[in-house]
């Protein structure tokens, strides 16, 4: 089910998407206007990573850099903002996991 | 080097860029993909049948300038000093500059409750971003927390996009949300005479309706809300947690007594996917305070800003600030200010006076008005100043 505004009474159309990209494994479409958080949520992905002490589920939040809640891996590259990073073709982006423990019987908070 | 180095090419900076192009050597660095700051999603009917359109407004001022100009997308500045020239150190690279103008904007303020780390939950102006610039539905049916000018604006945006607006509430009680029944009366009579939409009209003939003190007219609100402009408002309800396993599913609310009191044994719960939450917008100003710079904190201008002069001088030689860093404003106020800024830096008196003329004009006139007692911050701001600078 996508989440894009295709028909939008004041703004007008906008073409369908079809810049494809991997989302952890799987190929999606996003659009050429598109941040990672946008073009995902199209895909109504909403669950970005996953808390790196407790597991919970985090998404997007401010969708304008300044909260970093949406750090996903592009490219290999961990910790980017998907909010700031434009969708282009091809993009390999993965979720976030939570941290092994450090150390044997371990707390995650040492 | 660089005549100029713009930070941040929200309204404020491009508009500067657009004064100083045709004798400049100006860079403008953005750490988004897009130039336009928080224009991008903004738009509100002006008047009938005149809309604001904030991509629109984005788009036509980077035009005038991109030729004329170095523009660096995607690349968020991260240190600044100062010796005889600037050097602002960057994600991507190094610059320097004989200027500097700070026009990085403001953020949005959030107030913590139950379940708000939830995917889900957002800041409205998230929801606007998302629904207006990228064009993605943040869900299909949202509930918003908070009542300010902001909110109310784009809950009306998520209206034109046919996407659902179930209720809007207020905060939990906590020691960091405070905003009561009777504020949030203030709020929705005070929008009534300045906003813009068509909102504003319904939320004055509702105030017209109570005629009473607030207090007793917050008695009379209907328990459920009301229907204004198709919002569903309540101000006698507030949100108290948000639930949902992996995502947001639905929230509860609790009925509140007059004074904001929770009633306990009054609650319920409305279905949503999504959230957002809106505690108003403060200036962004950390660039300044990594130069040490002194700030000040006045209220109506959202919080604590870089002490500077009505012409966007700062204590530091050669360094301007313009836009919402100096106080939350209209993104009208922010271009003026942009142009002020720039009138400064290339020591154009004559356009410098008439640009000042035009931003007491606009803020006196403003459609949008974020702060009631706005004008009386910039006198307190100027007059600190100037002891500041004896
Ligand atoms: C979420 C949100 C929604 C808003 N909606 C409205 C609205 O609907 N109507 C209205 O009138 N006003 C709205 N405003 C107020 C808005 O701030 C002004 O309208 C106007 O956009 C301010 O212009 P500016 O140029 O000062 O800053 P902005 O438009 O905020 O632009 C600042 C720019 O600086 C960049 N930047 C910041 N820090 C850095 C850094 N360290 N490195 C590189 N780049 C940086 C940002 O990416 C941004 O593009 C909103 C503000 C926010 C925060
Ligand atoms: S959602 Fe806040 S930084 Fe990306």
């Amino acid at each position: 089910m996508t989440k894009r505004i295709t028909h939008h009474t004041i703004l007008g159309l906008v073409e369908d998407d079809k810049v494809p990209f991997n989302w952890n494994g799987q190929t999606l479409y996003g659009s050429s206007r598109d941040s990672l958080t946008s073009a995902l949520l199209a895909n109504d992905v909403r669950i970005l990573r996953r808390h790196e002490k407790d597991g919970k589920p985090r998404g997007l939040y401010c969708n304008i850099g300044h909260c970093s809640e949406c750090r996903v891996t592009v490219d290999g590259r961990r910790n980017q903002r998907a909010c700031m990073t434009p969708l282009e073709e091809n993009m390999t982006v993965e979720s976030q996991d939570m941290l092994p423990y450090l150390t044997e019987g371990g707390k995650r908070d040492v | 080097m660089f005549d100029t180095i713009i930070i941040g090419s929200g309204p404020a900076g491009l508009s500067a860029a657009g004064i100083l192009k045709d004798g400049q050597n100006v860079l403008i660095i953005d750490e988004y993909y897009h130039p336009g700051g928080r224009l991008l999603g903004q738009l509100y009917e002006e008047e009938k049948d005149v809309w604001w359109n904030g991509q629109e407004i984005a788009d036509s001022l980077f035009g005038d300038v991109k030729e004329a100009v170095a523009f660096r997308p995607s690349t968020s500045v991260i240190n600044i000093e100062k010796d005889a020239h600037f050097t602002i150190h960057t994600t991507r690279g190094t610059f320097e500059s004989y200027n500097v103008i700070v026009a990085t904007g403001a953020r949005e303020k959030s107030f913590p409750l139950p379940g708000w780390d939830l995917p889900g939950v957002m800041t409205v102006g998230a929801a606007q971003v998302l629904t207006n610039f990228q064009r993605v539905a943040p869900g299909d049916r949202g509930v918003i927390i908070g009542m300010n000018p902001l909110s109310l604006v784009i809950a009306l945006e998520l209206g034109y996009a046919d996407i659902e607006v179930a209720k809007i509430c207020l905060p939990p009680d906590n020691p960091l949300n405070e905003q009561s029944p009777v504020d949030a009366f203030e709020t929705l009579l005070a929008l009534g005479g300045l906003a813009p939409s068509k909102f504003i009209a319904s939320a004055s003939r509702l105030g017209a309706k109570l005629p009473l003190s607030h207090k007793a007219a917050v008695k009379l609100f209907p328990k459920s809300g009301v229907n204004a402009m198709g919002l569903p408002i309540s101000i006698r309800e507030k949100v108290t947690r948000i639930n949902g396993r992996e995502q947001v599913e639905s929230v509860t609310v609790h009925e509140v007594d007059s004074k904001g009191r929770i009633l306990p044994k009054k609650s319920r719960t409305i279905p949503c996917d999504f959230v957002c939450i809106s505690d108003g917008l403060a200036p962004l100003s950390e660039i300044c305070s990594l130069l040490n710079m002194k700030h000040v904190y006045i209220e109506s201008l959202g919080g604590y800003v870089p002490l500077h002069d009505n012409r966007m001088r700062t204590e530091i030689e050669n360094l301007y600030v313009a836009g919402n860093i100096t106080g939350i404003e209209n993104a009208k106020v922010a271009m003026l200010q942009g142009e002020l800024a720039a009138s400064q830096i290339i020591g154009d008196e004559a356009n410098s006076r008439t640009t000042l003329e035009k931003i007491n004009h606009e803020r006196y006139y403003a459609k949008v008005k974020f702060h009631p007692e706005l004008t009386r911050g910039k006198e307190q701001l100027e007059s600190l100043w100037l002891e500041y600078m004896k």
